[in-house]
């Protein structure tokens, strides 16, 4: 993992207070690229969303079966027939999403989540049915079990195996460090957090009306400076104003700039010395001399 | 303490090597972003139509375009590694590229030509590569069977436990000869909707779901898996002992017969790949479990889709043709060629021929 990167994660996490686990996959091009394990809460929300939908879908189904039941006491092959469609519904909805929509679903897509191949190949589609058949025994069983769970008492031991059951699954993907469930343990799959990322424009600054020098620019590394970039890039408002404010004094301070800024120029200050940083840090990196953050020593004694 | 921090009393007018003091200041990491933004632009733009509504929504020109772009996009990943620092910049090329590669080296969905090559070469290779496991799955189900057999054929009593009532449908230990042979075995033919429609729908879901379930305990070490298989021998075998005790044994098995080898098949298929799941946990050999899961799992789940579709034929000669054929000579010869055709399709479609 690059330094641009360490500090890309560090910065979220300071800023936002996120902190992803983070997998590499190699491409066949042999270009190691990084994705972003699906949290906890993600995948049961999407799992939530996709039961809702799901349910909504056989609800879709069997009402028109009940409508016709009851109007005409039964066109017996057209029941047989929704019953079927009803059947392959409730037994193929993940299959056939994860097929069509490679390896999403309705629920998996509001929240931007994807099944990929741990290994970095395709995704076959005998390893989607392979985690999506296990979700009978993984989920639904269990559910069913936890639904009806007041109906059966005394029987102790059988409560005891079903909790043992229950606990197993719902266990398996704390305990291992990709976060599969048996589903994807057997398909050799896992699911990953891929929102769509925006690119911005760049806020370099082109014409300069401050400069700073180099003993100046020494004082931060690539963690202040994407957290500079992260604090100039949010939108408008006073509580920015306020936070840009302050994070101008501390610079100042920093690097010993005595001259005063007037109100007006806070954010231009600001954007200035990002451009100046940057092009420093970006200059330095190609030398060889990565500074990680303001802690680090430099590589070799200059200035 | 850093150096910088020893000099805090450095002014800007005070520099000693200045950066560019010109009033144009070039970033490396800007020209680069400049010179290929509009390429990542045009990936973006077709990875977003491929993730919506698959590749087909692309033109000839385009899928092109697609892997020259999505490689020019991991080219500029990497010098973006080395050169930038822009958190925004390298995050957004970090997901384009990810999902660039899953567009292009995504799932291939060409329906048919899966089908083909799945029933075709991979189903019954799968299923040949668990000959063992097919074994002792088909062990487990005999040995309930018998067990069930030799018990009830003792004692009567035992039926009720051994049969949950729902299957027994009425019969049992209070039957007699003449009920069993009007009622279940010779049974008048239901009619072709209620025979097709609706009984063989409700038997193949009740049976995907058990079967289903037999598969996917093979997570928990198979253990479950064992029992389960064993567990459907007893009222097989307690059912058996019922006719024989009234002399029925022939006609019975013949009426078990016609759909009974297909659907024993299926959950014996079922009972075996949950056995090779269980195998890769228990014993991983080389490799590590999980690693050896995801080797074998896949090959596990085709045996259980092939499963399925046993079951769905199980469902349609139970359903459909076992009360319409009321002769015990035509169901087994039914049965046992349907098994025969199972039998020949599982160990010799798709095999490489020797030269």
């Amino acid at each position: 993992m690059s330094v641009a990167e360490t500090a890309s994660d560090r910065t979220a996490q300071f800023l936002e207070g996120v902190r992803r686990e983070r997998r590499q996959i190699i491409t066949p091009e042999g270009v190691p690229v990084t994705v972003d394990l699906a949290d906890y809460g993600e995948r049961l929300v999407a799992f939530m969303l996709d039961l809702v939908i799901w349910f909504l879908l056989t609800l879709a189904i069997y009402i028109p079966i009940i409508a016709a039941i009851a109007k005409t006491g039964g066109s017996l092959i057209a029941i047989s027939i929704a019953l079927f469609v009803g059947f392959v519904v409730r037994n193929m909805y993940f299959v056939y999403f994860e097929l069509a929509w490679r390896g999403s679903t309705p629920g998996k897509r509001l929240v931007w989540l994807r099944v990929i191949d741990r290994a970095g190949g395709p995704l076959l589609p005998s390893a989607i049915v392979a985690r999506n058949l296990t979700r009978e025994v993984e989920t639904f069983i269990p559910l069913g079990v936890l639904l009806t769970w007041g109906g059966m008492r005394g029987a102790n031991w059988e409560s005891l195996a079903i909790a043992v059951w229950l606990l197993f699954f719902a266990a398996l993907p704390f305990i291992n460090r990709d976060r599969m469930r048996g589903g994807d343990l057997i398909a050799g799959t896992m699911v990953i957090s891929l929102p769509k990322r925006v690119l911005s424009s760049d806020i370099v600054e082109k014409t300069t009306q401050f400069t700073f020098t180099e003993q100046q620019l020494q004082a931060y590394g690539a963690f202040e400076l994407q957290v500079l970039e992260e604090l100039l890039r949010r939108p408008d408002s006073a509580e920015t104003t306020r936070v840009l404010n302050e994070v101008c004094d501390k610079i100042c301070r920093k690097i010993g700039w005595t001259a005063p800024l007037a109100p007006g120029e806070v954010v231009p200050f600001l954007r200035e010395f990002y451009t100046a940083e940057r092009g420093f840090l970006e200059r330095e990196q190609l030398f060889g001399k990565v500074r990680a953050d303001k802690y680090a020593q430099p590589t070799k004694a200059g200035g | 303490m850093t150096l910088t921090d020893t000099m805090p009393e450095l002014t800007p007018a005070a520099d000693r090597a200045a950066v560019p003091a010109k009033p144009e200041l070039v970033l490396k990491s800007s020209e680069f972003r400049k010179g290929r933004e509009a390429g990542w632009r045009e990936l973006e733009r077709l990875v977003d139509r491929v993730e919506r509504r698959g590749v087909r929504a692309l033109s000839l020109d385009e899928l092109q375009r697609l892997p020259i772009l999505y490689r020019a996009a991991l080219s500029s990943l990497s010098v973006a590694r080395t050169i930038a620092l822009d958190r925004n910049l390298l995050l957004y090329l970090e997901s384009l590229a990810l999902r660039a590669f899953l567009a292009v080296y995504g799932l291939r969905a060409n329906p048919l030509e899966g089908l083909r090559t799945f029933f075709g070469r991979d189903l019954p290779a799968a299923v040949r590569s668990a000959r063992w496991h097919i074994v002792i799955a088909a062990l487990c189900l005999v040995v309930g069977t018998v067990a069930g057999f030799m018990l009830t054929v003792q004692d009567e009593a035992w039926y009720t436990s051994f049969v949950p009532s729902g299957l027994a449908d009425g019969r049992g230990p209070a039957s007699t000869r003449a009920d069993l042979l009007n009622n279940e075995i010779f049974a008048p033919w239901p009619g072709l909707v209620e025979s097709f429609g609706l009984f063989a729908n409700v038997l193949f879901s009740h049976n995907t779901m058990i079967g289903i379930m037999t598969f996917g305990l093979g997570m928990a070490a198979g253990v479950p898996t064992v029992m389960l298989s064993v567990y459907q021998g007893l009222p097989l075998g307690a059912m058996l002992a019922i006719h024989h005790n009234r002399d029925l044994t022939l006609d019975f098995v013949g009426w078990l017969t016609i759909h009974g080898v297909t659907e024993l098949g299926a959950l014996t298929l079922f009972a075996a790949g949950g056995l090779v799941i269980a195998e890769k946990i228990l014993f991983p050999g080389r490799y590590s479990r999980i690693e050896n899961l995801a080797l074998h799992g896949r090959a596990a789940a085709q045996i259980a889709v092939g499963a399925v579709l046993m079951l769905f034929v199980a469902a349609i000669l139970e359903g459909g043709f076992r009360q319409l054929i009321q002769s015990t000579p035509w169901r087994f010869a039914i049965g046992l060629g349907v098994g025969a055709l199972w039998l020949a399709y599982f160990s010799l479609a798709g095999r490489e021929r020797k030269p």
